[in-house]
């Protein structure tokens, strides 16, 4: 009995302090081969499924849609992490995988997805360079302007969008901070040495606890100096107790709808972090993947999981916890410091109770877009199916193994996830970490019109350093799945 | 001095034990579907939403890698109950029960002892 105390305090203390000792992992940490091979045999799907690449070559795609005539097209969005800029395109994939140009965009990416509606393709513009937009785009290629100056543009973007079966435009934004204060980390991410103004724009006013944190300022030489900044405020701007901060639509962090041909948005949520991926599921409430936080800034906070969100669109107006709430509790806990600050609040109060999410997806997994099976052609009738780009270690913060990299399903209603495409091996990774032909980042999926096939999304390589993301053009895949022996 | 000196090569000896236990991967397209028991179908639920987030599936995350190293159920139920420093959050019976700690473990041994398909 003494015997077996010694030994499991042995291992309890060798435990402790794991996670510092251990050397830091992450997808990323690679030299990729820039001539990405492709394999589909290097891709383990679930028995009784088929994966085939479609189209390749693409650089940096986003979203995948039909037209009324049953075509595909995806986007290119023309930005990636790393400050690379490309030219946002929509593009048609013929039946032999060549792609055609429809429409070519501004300096302004990325484009975060698309969807056809009523006649025109919708695209979220995800504005690193002017802020953030919601295009319209005719099948001949001329671009307009639906809602213009959203606060995106930062460490997250415009996204969606997705189209209701009445015609209204579903879409989303991302937070410009990684918990709600401007830090050097952003000027590293590169908006903040074009837009020093920029920062967070609640959707309701919000009261401040008027915390403010000392940050190393980037902008003096010599890494010494610092500013004192506050929440939802431009850096190096500290704020006060009690400091009312006013909320507009659109906002950070928000998800917005547009009436069919309409140019006004109504705020349906917000208080969501990063809300890439939006999926109405078979009970019509509307399905958001959202990205956790990072161990990173003025205010990291640790071992955040992605969530899913299930929001009722016939009620609006809820708040989903950003910036004080992780997976349904708040941020104070104490699971949430880490090696770290302790976070501390920022809202004075709660604009309503948190909520929880219908699941919880690993830390830094980047788990993105998302759609529901609706066919028994294709199975798992009311799961959803999300794409896991990946961690993106070490900037986002340490993680043991890499995370994502793969599509997973889940069952909504006990937040059950299983894997269903993932890279062969006896590792979790990446196609160039495991110097493989399978998935790199998976970032969207979407089935197909008739149901029978699930198309994925696959952004290409990014490499991860401590000096931040280094994308490879031409890498992106599209890939589909079908029932083993179905054309799709 | 001799009971520290043994300590010390007792704890290199079970990390280099821990360190070399095989894939970690158990996913359904590696490993095919898993028929839990009962306890372990209540345990897998209560692991996806307590656990999941540091472990996803039993692999590393911001959490080591769980499915391929042999933990007696003790230490874990102390793991669980007590965390670990700076890592691992404990989690009270007000959170878990003393069952719902049992089914997760049943959980993750019905996992940990899945062979490949």
């Amino acid at each position: 009995m003494r015997a077996c105390a010694v030994v499991a305090s042995l291992l309890l203390s060798l435990c402790i302090g794991c996670y510092r000792v251990l050397p830091g992992a992450g997808g990323g940490r690679v030299k990729a081969n820039p001539d990405r091979p492709i394999n589909a045999a290097d891709i383990s799907v679930e028995s009784g499924y088929a994966i085939t690449p479609v189209a390749a070559g693409l650089t940096f795609p986003t979203g995948v849609t039909w037209d009324d005539q049953n075509r595909m097209y995806v986007v290119e969005s023309g930005y990636s992490y790393g400050e690379v800029f490309t030219s946002p395109r929509l593009l048609r994939v013929e039946p032999d995988g060549n792609l055609t140009t429809i429409a070519t965009g501004e300096n302004n990416g990325p484009w975060n997805g698309v969807v056809f509606s009523r006649g025109a393709f919708y695209v979220a513009e995800g504005g690193s360079m002017d802020g953030g937009r919601l295009l319209r785009i005719t099948p001949d290629g001329k671009i307009e302007r639906v809602v213009d100056h959203i606060p995106s543009g930062g460490d997250h973007h415009v996204d969606g969008p997705i189209a209701a079966p009445d015609g209204t435009i579903y879409f989303s934004t991302g937070t410009m901070t990684n918990s709600g204060v401007v830090g050097d980390d952003d000027w590293r991410f590169g908006w903040l040495r074009r837009h020093a103004d920029w920062h967070d724009v609640p959707c309701r006013d919000i009261t401040l606890t008027g915390e403010n944190f000392e940050i190393p300022d980037p902008r003096k030489e010599g890494g010494k100096a610092t500013v004192t900044s506050g929440a939802f405020v431009p850096f190096g701007t500290p704020t006060t107790k009690g400091q009312v901060i006013k909320g507009s639509v659109p906002c950070s962090g928000g998800l917005f709808r547009i009436a069919a041909g309409g140019t006004a948005p109504e705020l349906v949520a917000w208080g969501f972090r990063n809300p890439w991926g939006l999926a109405f599921g078979p009970d019509g409430k509307l399905y958001v993947t959202d990205n956790g936080y990072d161990q990173r800034g003025a205010r990291p906070v640790w071992g955040a999981a992605d969530w899913l969100w299930r929001v009722d669109p016939a009620s609006p107006g809820t708040w989903y916890g950003w910036p004080d709430y992780s997976d349904g509790r708040s941020v104070t806990e104490t699971r949430y410091k880490g090696n770290y600050r302790q976070p501390t609040r920022l809202l004075a109060e709660d604009p309503n109770p948190p909520q929880q999410p219908v699941a919880l997806f690993g830390c830094h997994s980047s788990s993105n877009g998302i759609d529901f099976s609706r066919s028994d052609k294709f199975g798992h009738v009311g799961e959803a199916f999300v794409a896991q780009f990946g961690d993106q270690a070490p900037v986002t913060g340490k993680v043991l193994g890499a995370v994502g990299f793969k599509v997973v399903r889940v069952n909504v209603d006990n937040g059950v996830i299983e894997e269903f495409a993932i890279n062969a091996g006896k590792k979790n990774g990446p196609a160039s970490m495991l110097k493989s032909g399978g998935l790199e980042r998976p970032l969207s999926v979407r089935f197909s019109p008739d149901g029978s096939a699930l198309y994925i999304v696959d952004f290409g390589i990014l490499m991860m350093s401590d000096k931040g993301a280094a994308p490879v053009k031409g890498t992106g895949v599209l890939w589909r799945v079908t029932r083993a022996g179905g054309e799709g | 001095m001799r009971t520290s000196v043994a300590r010390i090569v007792a704890a290199a000896a079970l990390l280099a034990a821990v360190a070399a236990c095989g894939t970690a991967r158990r996913g359904v397209p590696i490993m095919g579907p898993i028929a839990h028991s009962d306890a372990g179908m209540h345990g897998k639920v209560l692991f996806m939403h307590n656990c999941n987030q540091c472990h996803p599936g039993g692999d590393a995350a911001v959490g080591p890698a769980i499915n391929n190293k042999w933990i007696p159920d003790p230490v874990m139920k102390l793991q669980i109950r007590k965390g670990v420093l700076g890592s691992m959050p404990a989690f009270s019976d007000k959170e878990l029960s003393d069952k719902d700690v049992d089914d997760i473990l049943v959980y993750l041994n019905e996992l940990r002892k899945k062979k490949a398909k």
